[in-house]
This record gives structure tokens, C-alpha cells and sequence, in this order.
């Protein structure tokens, strides 16, 4: 039980890693594949951008599924897997995963039944995964007391598999909607970008709401912890600015994402140090991984940026959008 | 005391040994230190006279029964070891003496009373005839004038079995049979509420089988 | 170097102490000479000694604190093992007598640098506001000298100093500041006390612990290894001696390990000029302009009477025939029973959920108030418990010890009452260094007896409610020691006033356990660490304002702020 874990942990991260590697090599389109959905008579008209944009969601997407993935395979080998039901965030944001890496590479302006069956089917684990969450809470003694918020199911966790799975799909949806002169693209029948920000500020949110249950927790022992619960919240609002702002260009926005991002790769370096603080440090690995911050939680904050900075470029190319 | 609907096997750990921990992250270099230290003594004596550390072993059998399906644990040696070295435990009544002294007297009184009572030494005696004096001192029923101003029941309370039980649970191999975690530093524990068990820890045996029990067990690090 | 044995030879010496933070560490250590009087000799480094030496050394005073016990370094020096871990102990020759003859040793007093902190189960509790003045409010005891709204911002800089971990809000009494550390995990055990609270209806919480949750420093945060009572190997509980003491020395402060104190001396204007201590074979004397006796509440009466002379033939600062009276232990009965569940109770502190309720319901047949705690026993101790308190032995044992994982207890800490035949005197009979040895009569009495009573039968239930069976008590065990040298008003009442000092002897101090006029249902050592931060703020504004004995008007030379 003890390997299975580490090695879902070092999968998740080296997976992780893949997508993004990925997506910087721009991988010629697949030759000769059949589309799954669309025929692509129009193809010519529709914009690069907007797979550019349905890409960055992928890879977005594939950043937050890795969290989800070796999070949950911590948390739930700590719980043991007393339950079945609790390998499912692994095998869903495996798979999530995998197709992320799949629409990072794949530059066709068609969505994927696959993708799409994976990400609707991370959204719905990531709802379900919270009621389950909730329940348990619930259920102790002492109900939703600060004790079991702090120590019981974490109740925001299976949110980023939601968001993970919302992001995949308006990915898709994207890619298959088919922007001309008058309209942007769309999602839903609405503005891609800005209901793509609408997403994201609220992801962010939740994020920052529960770094803040987790870091209170911890006290703010260190000055570090205020970082997740302050500048995530800011990107929000820049977020929601993009999604009912009028203005194209959303500087601000896009460095503020940027700084998110590197904010949620630093985060794992803080956590790192975090568990070498811990009695026995790396050595007693086989506790502190367990007992320490969550090494790879706060590239979730990394995922939400970069879906947001795929947003913003979406929003700069069709003001509509 | 026990729960006669509960049916528990009589080996409740099958295959936990602490001591398979000693490398490992539970323990620290103070402790394996320590523990060595203790493992390294044997059933010889230092303080006690031949005779009366036959006597501490007979007694021993009665108040701490070992196992069969474990090693033996050389109760008496643990015994004579912490009296070599001097130990207290810091507190006696007005009419008991200091350690060593309260056992040094309390061993003769006890044999004077076998021989008293049943013309033989302690050890030579059946178990119950053995048993029955242990509860004779319990009870303050020995007066034998070797006992000298010590009450009968306060040696058995603070001296005899107290010292012995203490030896008793101070070796890795009593607290493998309870299913203790043992040393844990700088290691600790992760998981804590009910039913919960870290990898590092002894499964007990319960309906389930026994088989897979103690293979969890034998592979504990 | 060899094996650097702490209990061998005295380890603070040669301008270093050792850095408790890392392996064979030191850091640097102002020291005194004998014949140089220093501002304040300071007996012990406990709850009591400690906080004050590092208090006053950063108001500037030059302090002094001897220990018998042993400089440890946790990291190194602490092994998981209970049988070892009895060095932290106070196991010098005592005599206990009595209708309930106390149990020392382990069970309540230790010797090493930190006192007894180093190996309590740092519950951290603020008294209820109206024991400070259970005399006039409750009915009973004595009325402390000092008012409880001073005491709540004392408890409040402890709090801080220690980073105690506890619940978010406190379910009883008068409000307090959010605890620095959020509260631990609960384990198995807790939850059991929690359940049985919970079928009851009263309430419970999470117990604040002076153990960390979170890293502070160099120390780490708790690992839940559950060896407390018997030293932490992580730094995670926050002694005197990772705490205080640290910040003791970097104001200047020398502690001298080893250095067992067997008198103190007063001149012929009847003020105390200094201490006779034995280290490192022979013994010595520290000049003083103060002397301050925190050996706890047996070792501060001892000295006190061994101190006797000419002018003082009853011991020092005992005019009012107190040293050593009115010895108050706590109440420690248990019940314990076993459940269905695997409960583990050896992992994480022994007790991390309490209920006060007993404390704040004056509804009773009797005085006082009790707490109670989960419970988290390790072999031996519960070996010893099942042997001593259950009377079981042979087969009978070894079947019971079977079910040590599923064993769970719940404990009180109850409130006594002070009686003037509870007291420390002097046998005849002397220790190691020629000393007389205390003789500790303890028994209790019939509201003593009520409170008992009352705690067994309603933990009982709420034991049997949570769910375990084959439920017995335990009805033997005190803890915690105090009251043998108490604080008042009345100098024919009290042995010194609110500010700890002698009544008699004015340069002489008395800052521990000893002084408590009541005990209260909580643990000691936050109260007593309270009003050793009010008592050195008291010093400094006496001392500023010329008002103490041998103390110039312009000390302190320096006042350095605490440093949070
Ligand atoms: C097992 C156990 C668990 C406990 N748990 C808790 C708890 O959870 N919460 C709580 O509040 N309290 C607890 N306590 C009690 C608490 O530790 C004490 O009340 C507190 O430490 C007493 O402080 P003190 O300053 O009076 O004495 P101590 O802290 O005992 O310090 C006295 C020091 O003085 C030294 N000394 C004594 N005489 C001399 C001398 N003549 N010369 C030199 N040095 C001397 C001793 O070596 C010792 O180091 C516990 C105690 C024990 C034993
Ligand atoms: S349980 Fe925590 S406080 Fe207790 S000994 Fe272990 S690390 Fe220290």
C-alpha cells in the first residue's frame, strides 16, 4: 500500500510535467484521423486562436486533474482507502489526465468523445466526491465543528476535479463552436470567455477558501500562509472584471495569473520545506508526506491561472467572446 | 474482566515483533541503545544470591505467566538488574525499607513462611500451595517474625509484584504480545481515530484470518 | 569525547549550555562566580523557577538557577522507552505516610532542567475566575491575594509563550483569547470522552496543550507518538525548557545543572544572603542579594525547614508555622473499560479532549470542582494500573493486558481541600547529601471524598454511554502538588503575600506550586507559570522604585524587551 502510493504520487507529478512539456512542443496534428463530431468543411474559417485557447484549457485542465490525482492518493491513503468509492478521484483524475495530455496535442478544431465523456464524468465526480465529503463530515461526532473541518474529509478538495472537469469541457466545447465575424466563440450559447472567467473566478475562491481553512489550521505560523489567502481572491476579482468588464487587453489580469501560477509552484516548495520542519523531515517520510502540508495541493492554484490566462487571450481575440 | 462473547485467539498479534521496527524510523539511536542494553541481560544474577534468585523466578511464573508461542522474557534477571544499578522509585511508608533491603527481607520472609507452613522451601511447594501464600501476603494474613517491621501486603504491593510486572512490560517481547506500537520516535502516528492503523502498526487478529494478519505483521518496518 | 552522560556530570559549565534545538549542540551561557551576589540565586528551573529566571534576566537582573536535574537535550538524549525515561524523575528518598500515603516518583515530581514540565502532560488550563476568591464567592478554601483580571493577562502572555494549541472558541467561563495554535487532531480515546459528553449532555472540547501543531522555531510539531509523561524526543511540548529557559540564557542568564541546593543562609539582619548547593562533588555557596526557592511543593518546604538556624529554629520564613502546611494533591480517580472498536489510546498526548463541565456547575453536594480527560496509558504504567488499582495478577493480568488496544478511560483532576494535617515535614532519615528527607502526610477528606464519589459514578456512565463495557474504577491515583507555602494577606496566615515574597524575609522568595491558597479542578503549571510573569513585573516595579533590600534603586541596568 505504502509503494503504491508513493508511485501514484511520483506518476501524478511526472504525468503532470509530460502535459506541460507537451504543450510547449506544439505537435504536428495527427494526420488522417476521422473527427469525432463535426465535419470540418469549415475548418479554414475557424480561428487557430480558439484551439490555441481550447489547448491552454487542456493543459490547464491536466494541471489540476495531477493535483487532484496525487492529493487524493495521499489523502485517501491516509484514510486508508477504507472505502471503495475512495479510489474513484484516482482513477478519474487519471484518466482526466491522460486526455488532458490527449487535447494539449491534438491542435484539430473538433471536440473528442473520449475528452468529453472523461471531463463531464471529473465534474460529476468532483460533485459527488463533495456530497461524499460533506456526508462524512456530517456524520462525525461533533458535526461540522472546527475539529472535523480541520481533520475530517476535506470538504473543498473534490472541487478542483470539478473545476478540472469544467474547464475540460468548455475546452471542447470550444473547440467546436465555430466563431465567425459577428460572434466569438461560444460555450453553452455564451460568451467562451467570459463564462470561462465567471468559472474560474469562483475556482478561485474556493481555492483560497480552503488554503484559508487549512493554513488557519496551521495558525499562519509562517507570514508565507497569508500569500494563498490574499492574492488568489485579487485574481478573482481581475477574473470577474474580464468576465463583465468591456476593456480587451486585461493587463493587470494576465499578470496576476501569471504570478498565481508561479505562486502554486512555489506553494509545493514551501509545503516541501513545511514537511522538512517536521520531526524527522524527509527521512520519516512515510509520516511527514502524510502529517505535513500537502506537497502537491497548491498547483491548483497554478491550474486555475493558467485556464485563466487561456481565458484572457480568448477574450483579447473575440471581445465578444 | 473479559468479554466471554468476544472470541479472541490467544496469540491477538500473530507475527508482530517491535523489535522488526528497530531499523526503521520509529526508533531513534537512544533507543535501540537502551533496548540492546535490556535485551543483552540474561537470567544470571548480580544482586541476588543463587537461592533467592530462584525464588524471584518462581514468583515471577505466578505473577507475570509467560506465553507459550513467545520467547521467554528473563523476568527476574530485569529484576536483579534494576536493583544492581541502585533504581528507586522515589517513595516508601515509614516502615519500609529502601528497595534493595525490602526485597532482600522480603525474600527470606517468604521462604520462611513455605518452610513454616509446609516444611519446604517456596519452591519446592505445588503451584496452588505457592499461590495460596502470594494471596496469604496480599491479604496481611503472614506474620512470621522474618518479615520484620514491613507489612506482608505492602512488599507484595510496592516491591514483589509491582517490581516484577514493571519487567515484566519493560521487554519488546511483552509489548509485541499486547500489540503495542513500541518506540516511536521519530516516527510517530498519523492515523487516530477508531479502527485506525497506520502501516507501522500491529493488525490484530480478529474473526478475520490469520493467515493475511500475520503476513501484515511479518512485513511491519 | 566519550559519551556525554547528562546525568554524569554537569553539562552547563565552561561559558556553554547545551542547545536543546540540535544534536551536541551548545549555545553560549553568561556564568557568575560563588562570591559574586548575584540579583536573584534562583532555586530550581521548573514551571515556577524558569519562567521567572527568564523574566527577570530580560528585565535586566542578573540571574542564577540551579537544578538538581540533569541539562537534557530532548533530540538526543530521550529514548521512546518508559523504564529510561524514569530519569526525569524526582526519585530521591521520600517517606509517604497518611491515610492515603501519596505516590511520588513518576507519578508527580521530576529533577531535570524544566522541572517537571519536561515530562508533564501539558494540559494548560486558566483557573475558573471565582477560585481566586472561593473563600468569599464558593464558600470555601482561601481567598487568593490577587484578583483574576490580572491573572487572565498573565494566562493570556503564557498562552503565547508556550503557542498552546487549543480549541477555536472555549466552551466554559469567562471569555478568552483565541489559543495561538489551533487544536490537535482527535484520537480514538478523545472521541470516547467526546461520545460520553455528548450522551450526557454536557459539552466538551478539544484540551489546550502546550504541544505544538504547527512548527515553531526549530522545534517540530507533535508527531502523536504519545510518550509525553515520559519526555518528548520531538521538542513539540513546550517545556520550561525548550521555552523559557532558551530565552533565559540569551538574556544573560547562567543555569547550573547538577546543583543540588541544600541550604539557604541569612545574615544577622535576618535577610538571606545565599545558597549552599552541591555540584559536581563538593559543595559551594552562591552569593545572592535574592535568594528564590521554586523547588516545588515537597523540595520548597524541605529546604525552607532544613534552612533552620539560631535566629530561625523552625525553618526560615515560617513565623507563621505554614511551611509545609496545607499540602493540596488533585484528585485522580479513573474509570476505565474496554471497547468493541480498536481505540490505540498509546497514540497522540494522553489526553486531548476535556470536559470542565464540574468545574462551572455549582449545583453539587460539595465543594470544588473536578475536569476530566481521556487518557492514553503506556504498558507499564497501564500494567501497573491493572496490577495496583484492579488487584489483578497471573492469568487474570495477562488476559486483561490483551486488550490494551481497546481499552479507554476517562480521568479527573479534581479539586482538594487545603487541611493544615496534609503537610512536608522533616524526617529523620537523610539522602544522598546529608540531607533530611521529607516525610509527606496526605489524607483526604470527606468533601474530598464527595467530589471522588461524584466523578466515578458520573464518569461511569458516561463510559458505559459511549459504548464500553466491563467498566472499573480506579481509585487510587492523586497528581499535582501544591499549597505548603501559600500566598495571603495576613502574615499570620499566609507563608508569603501576592507579590511571592517571604513575609518575614524580604529578599526571600517563593515562586512555584507551593504558593497556590486553593488548587482549583485544573492542572497547575499555566497558573503557575502566570504568576511567575506577574511576580517578576512586580520586581521590576519595586525594584525601580527602590523598594527592594539590597537592590539599588537604578537596577535594573537594562531592560530588554521579551521577545514574542
Ligand atoms: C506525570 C505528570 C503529568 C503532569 N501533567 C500536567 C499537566 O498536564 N498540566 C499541568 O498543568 N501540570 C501537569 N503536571 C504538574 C506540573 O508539571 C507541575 O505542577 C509544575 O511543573 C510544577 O512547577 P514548579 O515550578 O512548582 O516545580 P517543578 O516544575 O517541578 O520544578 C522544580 C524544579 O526544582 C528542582 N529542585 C527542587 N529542589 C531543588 C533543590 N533543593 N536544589 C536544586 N533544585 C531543586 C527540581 O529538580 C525541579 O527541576 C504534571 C506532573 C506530572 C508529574
Ligand atoms: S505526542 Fe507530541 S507532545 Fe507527546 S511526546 Fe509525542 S511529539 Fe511530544
Amino acid at each position: 500500500m505504502k509503494r503504491q502510493s508513493l508511485f501514484l504520487l511520483c506518476a501524478g507529478i511526472g504525468a503532470g510535467a509530460v502535459t506541460l512539456a507537451l504543450s510547449r512542443r506544439q505537435p504536428a496534428p495527427p494526420a488522417n484521423r476521422i473527427p469525432a463530431r463535426r465535419d470540418l468543411s469549415n475548418t479554414p474559417q475557424h480561428s487557430s486562436g480558439t484551439v490555441r485557447a481550447a489547448r491552454r484549457l487542456n493543459r490547464a485542465a491536466g494541471l489540476l486533474a495531477t493535483s487532484v490525482l496525487a492529493d487524493s492518493g495521499v489523502e485517501h491513503y491516509r484514510g486508508s482507502f477504507k472505502n471503495r468509492a475512495m479510489f474513484t478521484p484516482l482513477i478519474v483524475s487519471g484518466a482526466t489526465l491522460a486526455i488532458s495530455a490527449h487535447g494539449t496535442a491534438d491542435m484539430r478544431p473538433a471536440a473528442h468523445r473520449v475528452r468529453d465523456v472523461t471531463y463531464a464524468l471529473a465534474a460529476v465526480t468532483g460533485l459527488v466526491g463533495t456530497g461524499f465529503h460533506f456526508y462524512n463530515v456530517g456524520r462525525k461526532l461533533g458535526g461540522f465543528s472546527w475539529q472535523n473541518l480541520f481533520y475530517g474529509a476535506p470538504l473543498g478538495a473534490p472541487m478542483a476535479i470539478l473545476l478540472s472537469g469544467l474547464i475540460g469541457f468548455s475546452s471542447e466545447r470550444l473547440r467546436e463552436s465555430q466563431p465567425d465575424e459577428q460572434q466569438g466563440p461560444e460555450i453553452f450559447d455564451l460568451p467562451a470567455g467570459r463564462m470561462l472567467a465567471a468559472v474560474i473566478s469562483v475556482g478561485l475562491l474556493g481555492t483560497t477558501a480552503e488554503a484559508a481553512l487549512l493554513h488557519f489550521r496551521g495558525a499562519y505560523h509562517n507570514p508565507a500562509m497569508y500569500l494563498p489567502v490574499t492574492l488568489p481572491p485579487i485574481g478573482a476579482l481581475l477574473m470577474a472584471q474580464v468576465c463583465v468588464g468591456t476593456r480587451t487587453r486585461h493587463v493587470a489580469a494576465r499578470n496576476w495569473m501569471w504570478l498565481l501560477v508561479a505562486m502554486g509552484f512555489a506553494g509545493s516548495g514551501f509545503h516541501a520545506y513545511g514537511i522538512s520542519r517536521n520531526m524527522g523531515g524527509f527521512a520519516n517520510w512515510s509520516q511527514n508526506i502524510l502529517a505535513g502540508p500537502p506537497l502537491p495541493a497548491p498547483p491548483s492554484f497554478s491550474g486555475l491561472a493558467l485556464a485563466g490566462l487561456a481565458c484572457i487571450d480568448l477574450v483579447r481575440e473575440h471581445p465578444d467572446a | 474482566m473479559r468479554d466471554p462473547t468476544r472470541h479472541k485467539p490467544a496469540d491477538r498479534y500473530p507475527g508482530y515483533d517491535v523489535l522488526s521496527k528497530r531499523n526503521g524510523p520509529s526508533w531513534n539511536d537512544k533507543t535501540r541503545r537502551v533496548v540492546d542494553q535490556r535485551l543483552s541481560i540474561d537470567d544470571e544474577p548480580r544482586f541476588f544470591a543463587a537461592d533467592e534468585f530462584a525464588l524471584v523466578q518462581a514468583v515471577a511464573a505466578l505473577i507475570a505467566p509467560q506465553p507459550a508461542h513467545r520467547p521467554m522474557i528473563p523476568v527476574a534477571g530485569l529484576v536483579d538488574a534494576k536493583l544492581h544499578r541502585g533504581e528507586s522509585d522515589g517513595f516508601r511508608a515509614p516502615n519500609m525499607p529502601r528497595e534493595r533491603d525490602a526485597w532482600t527481607r522480603g525474600l527470606a520472609a517468604i521462604e520462611a513462611e513455605a518452610r513454616r507452613a509446609h516444611g519446604r522451601g517456596f519452591c519446592e511447594l505445588t503451584k496452588s500451595e505457592q499461590i495460596d501464600l502470594l494471596e496469604k501476603m496480599q491479604n496481611g494474613e503472614l506474620h512470621d517474625a522474618a518479615w520484620g517491621e514491613m507489612p506482608p501486603q505492602a512488599f507484595w504491593k510496592h516491591r514483589l509484584s509491582h517490581d516484577i510486572v514493571m519487567a515484566y512490560y519493560a521487554h519488546p517481547t511483552a509489548w509485541s504480545e499486547i500489540g503495542w506500537g513500541g518506540p516511536a520516535s521519530p516516527r510517530g502516528y498519523v492515523r487516530l481515530d477508531f479502527n485506525d492503523r497506520d502501516s507501522w502498526e500491529a493488525a490484530e487478529a480478529g474473526s478475520s484470518d490469520g493467515d493475511n494478519v500475520r503476513r501484515i505483521n511479518r512485513g511491519i518496518r | 569525547m566519550a559519551f556525554d552522560d547528562p546525568l554524569d556530570r554537569p553539562r552547563a559549565a565552561g561559558g556553554r549550555a547545551p542547545d536543546v534545538f540540535r544534536r551536541g549542540g551548545w549555545v553560549p551561557m553568561r556564568e557568575y562566580r560563588d562570591s559574586e551576589p548575584v540579583d536573584f540565586v534562583i532555586v530550581g528551573t521548573g514551571a515556577g523557577a524558569g519562567t521567572l529566571a527568564c523574566r527577570l534576566a530580560e528585565q535586566g537582573f542578573s540571574v542564577v538557577a540551579l537544578d538538581a536535574g540533569a541539562y537534557f537535550r530532548p533530540l538526543e538524549d530521550f529514548a521512546s522507552d518508559e523504564s529510561e525515561q524514569t530519569k526525569l524523575y524526582w526519585t530521591d528518598d521520600r517517606i509517604v505516610d497518611g491515610d492515603n500515603p501519596l505516590q511520588m516518583g513518576s507519578n508527580n515530581s521530576g529533577k531535570a532542567v524544566g522541572g517537571s514540565t519536561v515530562h508533564f502532560a501539558m494540559v494548560s488550563l486558566r483557573f475558573r475566575p471565582e477560585w481566586f476568591k472561593s473563600r468569599t464567592l464558593l464558600g470555601y478554601g482561601a481567598d487568593w491575594p490577587i484578583d483574576w483580571r490580572e491573572m487572565w493577562h498573565y494566562y493570556a502572555e503564557v498562552e503565547d509563550a508556550l503557542k498552546i494549541s487549543g480549541p477555536v472558541t472555549y466552551p466554559w467561563g469567562t471569555k478568552r483569547p483565541r489559543y495561538p495554535y489551533r487544536a490537535h487532531p482527535l484520537n480514538a480515546a478523545a472521541r470516547v470522552l467526546a461520545k460520553g459528553c455528548e450522551a450526557m449532555g454536557i459539552s466538551w472540547t478539544e484540551t489546550p496543550l502546550a504541544t505544538l501543531s504547527a512548527p515553531r522555531g526549530l522545534a517540530h510539531p507533535c508527531v502523536y507518538r504519545g510518550f509525553c509523561v515520559t519526555g518528548c524526543s520531538t521538542n513539540a511540548k513546550q517545556s520550561v525548557l525548550v521555552t523559557w529557559l532558551p530565552r533565559a540564557l540569551a538574556s544573560g542568564a547562567e543555569v547550573r545543572d547538577l546543583a543540588m541546593v541544600g541550604r539557604i543562609d541569612t545574615g544577622s539582619d535576618g535577610l538571606a544572603t545565599g545558597v549552599h548547593y552541591h555540584r559536581a562533588g563538593q559543595w559551594r555557596f552562591q552569593r545572592a542579594r535574592n535568594v528564590v526557592v521554586a523547588g516545588y511543593a515537597i523540595e520548597t518546604p524541605r529546604l525552607l525547614l532544613n534552612s533552620a538556624n539560631d535566629q530561625f529554629p523552625d525553618g526560615i520564613a515560617n513565623s507563621s508555622g505554614l511551611v509545609g502546611k496545607n499540602l493540596m494533591v488533585q484528585s485522580n480517580q479513573a474509570v476505565w473499560g474496554t471497547m468493541e472498536d480498536e481505540v490505540r489510546s498509546y497514540k497522540g498526548p494522553p489526553s486531548l479532549a476535556i470536559t470542565e463541565h464540574w468545574n462551572y456547575d455549582d449545583d453539587k453536594d460539595f465543594f470544588g470542582g473536578y475536569a476530566y480527560m481521556s487518557q492514553g496509558p503506556l504498558p507499564q504504567l497501564w500494567a501497573n494500573t491493572q496490577l495496583g488499582a484492579h488487584g489483578l495478577w497471573g492469568e487474570q493480568l495477562m488476559t486483561a493486558m490483551k486488550d490494551y488496544n481497546h481499552v479507554a478511560g476517562l480521568k479527573i483532576v479534581g479539586e482538594t481541600m487545603p487541611q493544615e494535617r496534609n503537610c512536608v515535614t522533616l524526617a529523620d532519615e537523610v539522602d544522598q547529601y546529608g540531607l533530611r528527607i521529607p516525610r509527606i502526610t496526605f489524607s483526604l477528606c470527606d468533601n474530598d471524598k464527595k467530589l471522588i464519589d461524584h466523578s466515578l459514578s458520573f464518569m461511569g456512565q458516561a463510559l458505559s454511554a459511549a459504548g464500553a463495557r466491563n467498566i472499573w474504577a480506579q481509585e487510587d491515583d492523586t497528581c499535582h502538588l501544591n499549597g505548603t507555602a501559600r500566598m495571603g494577606d495576613d502574615p499570620r496566615r499566609s507563608v508569603v503575600d501576592a507579590d511571592c515574597r517571604s513575609w518575614d524575609i524580604p529578599n526571600l522568595w517563593i515562586c512555584d506550586g507551593s504558593v497556590f491558597p486553593t488548587v482549583g479542578g485544573v492542572n497547575p503549571s499555566l497558573t503557575i507559570q502566570a504568576i511567575a510573569c506577574r511576580t517578576a513585573d512586580r520586581i521590576h516595579q519595586m525594584a525601580r522604585r527602590g523598594e527592594l533590600e539590597r537592590l539599588p534603586a537604578a537596577r535594573p541596568r537594562r531592560v530588554l524587551t521579551p521577545s514574542a
